[in-house]
């Protein structure tokens, strides 16, 4: 199993998470610096590392603005931030995942995918879990559909 | 006279074909919508036409990023039969995601090198804009631009824009002034009078505003704004037009019809 | 029966009334205890207990969704206004007022009204045109993104299932919410924040419309505290048809296709779902998360499979999923379904599962034995899923078959018909309106007020959702729903006009979407609020050129529980305001739908939203050019403002910002306004009106000065010219709304013309457009001058909602 995580790259600007730094403004909480925006795709299947590479670096990601961290085990937390980690609960659909399947294929690695897409969060600056768990809720996850993780 | 065609491409998430399609036909040239699996099981049929178009949508829900399946798709199994369009000089235009996937699979800004060395991103805003926008076409552009869809156009036009994912970015500084010098760039946001838009009139964030480039050569075309939009005075929102009727994205078809012919 | 399926027996015949209601309960059925008996009646005469799938079916055939069977039963209705009483029984409250009004005006150019997915009336010789607008309530409140973006992919598909299918044009969206400023501490628990919900809910709107290709033209957003906990969200969708594709038909012997999206466990219950009040224990399967390439497939090739005449019959799966949809195709034949060839998203589901799920971007066809081969490869050849999963027959049996053994056999007539017909009392307490105090202001007042007007949460500009929505996709938006003269500039458009060229080559006409929605009314008058909204839809209309006798409307009512009798009494009223207001304008409903039991509970508490009539206008124009927008054109031009102004400012804008007590809620005068409307139409038909608007929500003030700052104008407007019934101050004669009014602007050497054509309205020149781009209303009477710059309105306007 692998998870690619797709970063903009420096000097880039991050649209999405400044999105988010204000969005939290809003709520009315303290603490959060800076967020960085990243999309996650864990994918399943008898997939080697260069494969998933390929996968990463001409699929998921943008030459040009963006770059990619692939680890084949569950990665812990950086240490200056806290992560939040936005997943669909089992059984609801996930749409972009499909699509994935399908330029998998299109790129022609053959093999049996299965995909599974997220969000990541980093949240810099000093949060408390209590925090984070309100930024969690309000904002970033809906409980119905998702579920969340911070590390 | 010869009869002008022009091929439409779409896939699932395709949604201007049928303008982009009313606009070729109301510049004298037949269109016809064709889906990317037709074109796949009969690899030559592209060359049966005089222009190749890739229209705007939401190709594929424009999951990972926009335009970015479809591109994928298009160079691992056409990629070769349309570069060989690019290179015999036929005239190619992508409008809006149809831009970002000839950007994401390289037939922009050089057909020759079809590698992907620019990009369209999120726009600064973080949010779809939908909304007109003034574009200045540099007079350099009209007189020694070799962009064979943007002759005949005044020094600033309209037309409406309308995607979450168009800021332009080239790779390097270096592709910046080359785009700059051999006047690849030759659509740019504006303000009415031609001077540096700030948001919303730069709707996106992009690079010196560039709204559309084409190649050195000049028969490949992309642009976020939708000249197919407007191609009627009536679609203005003031309509406004010239000769009381068209819309000046009527030109950018005619001139492409008028140079087959 | 035997049965080796995954199905349960419902053990039911021998259960107490008690125990009818517990089962009821427990299984989400949402069955009265008169229904639970019905069922119970029935399978006693079969000497059999029901399958799972048999409960689960009556269950959702019979449910408020698919059913509306509160509006269907029998209402006792009684009325008392200053000790008149009045008493009426309503066998079928929307047969007897909606519904009758279209039949009895009986327009040759309505196609078909009320029995199919959508009302279809005339565009031309060969073309109809399709509307419908759905709601889709709790799932938003619920779960904003994935709800509303369901709402707009479901009534979508209410258009691709009419018929045989009409191509998709334009959606409409309207909602209402909490107020966005609420303090998070005043959010009931376990609901989202408003603004969460609002956020939510237009993305979803956006990335489903948008994704569809479909431009999302026109909409109303209104902010109450009131839908703080359940918020409104209707979804519009309007389409062309041919003309000889609007009649389905169904051929024992036809084959059922199900064809795009596969069948999982989400929107379980949905249709008995959205019978219920809302708490925070909801049914989580309730929800669902939609994918609109899927839709947009089915879309590109189903409307080619229509045009090579390969099926006789299409319809949506929406709430109560396959057994809705096959169940109502079926209905006349009888079908037989083999559950276990329905393509699943994953594996696990039961039979009745399968039956009843709400998963999205589904259609079932009904396709002759003859071209079986021919449709399912032209889905294939678009990757779009098809499979045929069972026939219609002639035994009007509803026969579910799952791994060879029987998962449910019924009469369809029993299914259809025998739901038996509850009574419920409706009541009304007609509370006579007073005129509040006159309200007194000076300059600096009305420049204050007016730029609280202008900001207010209802009035304000919703840019920020409208360039959200791809509005110009399909090329045909020709009156947008934002206007300006230029690109820095803009102003609310009255309505959008869809110019459908490519759809129907060649063609002049056009289409025009408006609405009217003022729950503020509702308040306090129900019958008030929906002649208002009937009007005020009308009135949008006709302000960018629309033919008044060219219109159709749709009605969607949202209330709280039926059960209680003044709610519900609130609701024959609305109706009955409804039947008269159509009659009076000879304006046909031609499509509708209810929402009913919007009610919610905060710590036990059990609160009903606010009333909420939302009606959808749809006509067409005769010459699509021949429309005008709402910026003021050129300096010099004269202002007129058309009708009367009334002393009505009850449940006005400016009556919530300066709290005032009392106030009459704007009355309706159809003769009086249809007059006015008809020679709008007639005036920009012979190039008389450079601009016009109406006059709603803040009155005439507001309704100028956005005129003004739309055009990057200035206007002057003698405040002492304007006609108003009675004595009105100043405050009153800008700030009222009376319906029926128009500001329209019109070039000096056309004014006698314009008059001419007006000699039998009331109307008034009151002014003039100026260069100095300074909004000014001056009473030399009762020396008061209000001066503001016309941008600086623009600021008020455009900076509340900006998120």
């Amino acid at each position: 199993m692998f998870e690619i995580e797709i970063f903009t790259k420096n000097g880039f600007k991050d649209s999405r998470g400044e999105h988010v730094l204000s969005a939290i403004a809003g709520l009315g909480v303290k603490g959060a610096t800076k967020v960085d925006y990243a999309p996650l795709y864990i994918i399943d299947g008898d997939i080697s590392q260069t494969e998933a590479m390929t996968i990463a670096s001409e699929l998921l990601s943008d030459k040009i603005t963006e770059k990619f961290e692939i680890s084949s085990k569950p990665q812990s937390g950086k240490s200056k931030n806290s992560v939040i980690e936005v997943l669909y609960k089992k059984g609801v659909t996930d749409t972009v995942a499909e699509s994935v399947v399908k330029a998998i294929k299109d790129l022609g690695v053959t093999k049996e995918v299965k995909v599974k897409t997220g969000r990541k969060y980093y949240i810099y600056g000093n949060c408390s879990r209590v925090v984070l768990d309100k930024i969690a809720g309000k904002l970033l996850a809906n409980a119905l559909v998702q579920e969340y993780k911070i590390k | 006279m010869k009869k002008v065609k022009t091929l439409i491409l779409r896939t699932a998430g395709t949604n201007c074909d049928y303008e982009t399609q009313a606009a070729f036909e109301l510049c004298g040239a037949t269109a016809e919508r064709a889906h990317i699996n037709s074109l796949i099981e009969n690899k030559n049929k592209i060359f049966e036409y005089d222009i190749l178009a890739f229209p705007g949508g939401f190709s594929y829900g424009d999951d990972i990023a926009s335009g970015k399946i479809l591109a994928n798709e298009i160079k691992n199994k056409l990629g070769d039969r349309i570069k060989k369009f690019a290179l015999r000089g036929k005239p190619v235009i992508g409008v809006c995601n149809g831009f970002q996937v000839l950007l994401k699979m390289g037939l922009l800004p050089d057909p020759k090198l079809f590698e992907q060395i620019s990009t369209l991103y999120y726009n600064d805003s973080d949010k779809f804009e939908c909304r007109w926008a003034y574009l200045k076409t540099e007079k350099k552009v009209k007189n020694e631009s070799n962009c064979i869809w943007t002759k005949n156009l005044p020094d600033v036009i309209t037309l409406p824009v309308a995607h979450g994912e168009g800021k332009f970015i080239p790779i390097n500084a270096k592709l910046l002034e080359e785009l700059n010098r051999n006047n690849q760039i030759v659509f740019r946001y504006s303000t009415k009078d031609g001077g540096t838009p700030e948001y919303p009139l730069a709707p996106n964030g992009s690079v010196e505003q560039i709204a559309g480039i084409c190649n050195a050569q000049g028969n490949v075309f992309g642009l976020m704004p939708h000249p197919e939009r407007y191609v009627f005075a009536l679609q203005h929102p003031a309509r406004e037009g010239f000769d009381g009727e068209y819309g000046w994205g009527k030109i950018v078809f005619q001139n492409a019809v008028d140079f087959v012919k | 029966m035997k049965n080796k399926t995954n199905c349960k027996i419902v053990e039911i015949l021998n259960l107490s009334d008690k125990e009818l209601i517990e089962l009821s309960a427990k299984n989400v059925f949402s069955l009265s205890l008169d229904e639970m008996k019905a069922a119970q009646c029935y399978f006693k005469k079969l000497k059999r207990n029901p399958t799972d799938a048999e409960m689960e079916t009556i269950a959702q055939t019979w449910s408020e969704h698919c059913k509306h069977k509160t509006l269907t039963g029998i209402i006792e209705y009684r009325e008392e206004k200053c000790s008149k009483k009045i008493k009426r029984t309503y066998n079928n409250l929307l047969k007897e007022t909606v519904f009758k009004a279209a039949m009895e005006l009986n327009k040759k150019w309505c196609l078909s009204v009320f029995k199919d997915n959508a009302g279809v009336i005339e565009f031309d010789s060969k073309n109809g045109v399709a509307f419908k607008v759905e709601t889709h309530n709790h799932p938003s409140a619920l779960e904003p993104y994935g709800g509303s973006a369901t709402g707009v992919g479901g009534v979508i598909r209410d258009i691709l299932g009419v018929g045989l299918g009409a191509k998709p044009l334009a959606n409409t969206a309207a909602f209402c919410f909490g107020n966005p400023d609420t303090k998070p501490s005043q959010v009931p628990k376990g609901m989202h924040h408003p603004k969460r919900i609002a956020k939510g809910v237009v993305a979803g709107v956006r990335d489903y419309g948008n994704r569809m290709g479909i431009p999302t033209v026109n909409g109303a957003v209104y902010f109450d505290d009131g839908y703080m906990a359940n918020p409104l969200v209707y979804c519009g969708a309007m389409g062309i048809i041919p003309k000889d594709k609007i009649e389905k038909k169904v051929n024992s012997g036809d084959l059922i296709l199900i064809v795009g999206g596969r069948t999982g466990r989400d929107g379980i219950h949905g249709a008995t779902f959205s019978s219920i009040q809302l708490n925070q224990e909801s049914d989580v399967g309730s929800v669902q998360i939609g994918n609109p390439i899927v839709e947009k497939k089915v879309l590109d090739a189903m409307l080619k499979a229509r045009d090579l005449n390969l099926y006789g019959a299409v319809t949506d799966c929406g709430a109560g999923g396959l057994s809705s949809a096959i169940g109502e195709l079926g209905e006349k034949t009888g079908v037989i379904v083999y559950l276990d060839k329905v393509p699943l998203k994953y594996d696990g589901l039961c039979p009745w599962e399968i039956w009843v799920s709400e998963a999205q971007e589904r259609m079932v066809f009904a396709v002759p034995p003859k071209n079986k081969k021919k449709i399912v490869e032209l889905f294939k050849k678009e990757n779009v899923e098809a499979v045929f999963v069972g026939k219609f027959t002639k035994d009007k049996k509803l026969t579910l078959k799952y791994d060879g053994g029987v998962a449910a056999s019924m009469d369809m007539s029993f299914l259809h018909d025998g739901i038996p017909k509850p009574t419920r009392l409706a009541v009304c307490k007609i509370k006579e309106e007073k005129v509040q105090k006159p309200v007194k202001m000076n300059s600096a007042d009305l420049s204050k007020a007016l730029k609280a007007v202008l900001s207010d949460l209802n009035v304000c500009s919703k840019e920020w959702i409208v360039r959200q929505y791809d509005h110009e996709v399909q090329g045909q938006t020709i009156v947008k729903p934002l206007h300006g003269a230029n690109i820095e500039v803009s102003g609310p458009g009255d309505a959008a006009v869809i110019f459908p060229y490519t759809a129907a080559k060649g063609t002049k006409k056009g289409v025009v979407l408006s609405n009217g929605l003022n729950p503020q009314y509702g308040k306090i008058n129900t019958y008030k609020m929906a002649a208002s909204a009937i009007e005020e839809s009308l009135r949008n209309a006709a302000a960018v050129g629309a033919d008044v006798e060219k219109m159709s409307v749709l009605d969607n009512f949202c209330w709280g529980n039926p059960n209680k009798s003044e709610i519900l009494g609130s609701l024959v009223r609305a109706a009955n305001a409804c039947y008269d207001m159509s009659k009076a304008f000879e304006i046909p409903f031609i499509s509708g739908k209810d929402s009913l039991h919007n009610e919610y509970s905060i710590g036990g508490k059990k609160y009903s939203i606010p009333p909420a009539l939302l009606i959808s206008a749809m006509g067409i124009i005769e010459n699509a050019a021949n429309t005008v927008t709402m910026p003021l054109k050129n300096e010099g031009n004269k202002i007129f403002i058309l009708g009367v102004t009334r002393n009505e400012l009850g449940g006005s804008v400016l009556a919530k910002i300066k709290n005032i007590k009392n106030g009459i809620v704007p009355d309706v005068y159809p003769k009086e306004s249809k007059k006015i409307m008809k020679m709008i139409y007639k005036s920009i038909n012979n190039g008389l009106i450079e601009s016009c608007h109406d006059c709603s929500e803040g009155g005439l003030a507001v309704a100028v000065s956005e005129m003004a700052f739309a055009g990057d104008k200035g206007v002057k407007v003698d405040i002492d010219a304007i006609k108003t019934k009675g004595e009105l101050t100043v405050a009153e004669t800008l700030f009222s709304e009376s319906n029926g009014r128009f500001a329209v602007e019109v070039r000096s050497e056309n004014e006698s013309k314009f008059k001419e054509i007006f000699k039998s309205c009331v109307f008034a020149a009151v002014g003039c457009v100026t260069e100095d781009k300074n909004v000014i209303f001056e009473s030399v009477k009762n020396k008061i001058k209000v001066k503001e710059k016309s941008r600086n309105l623009l600021n008020a306007w455009r900076d509340t909602i900006n998120w």
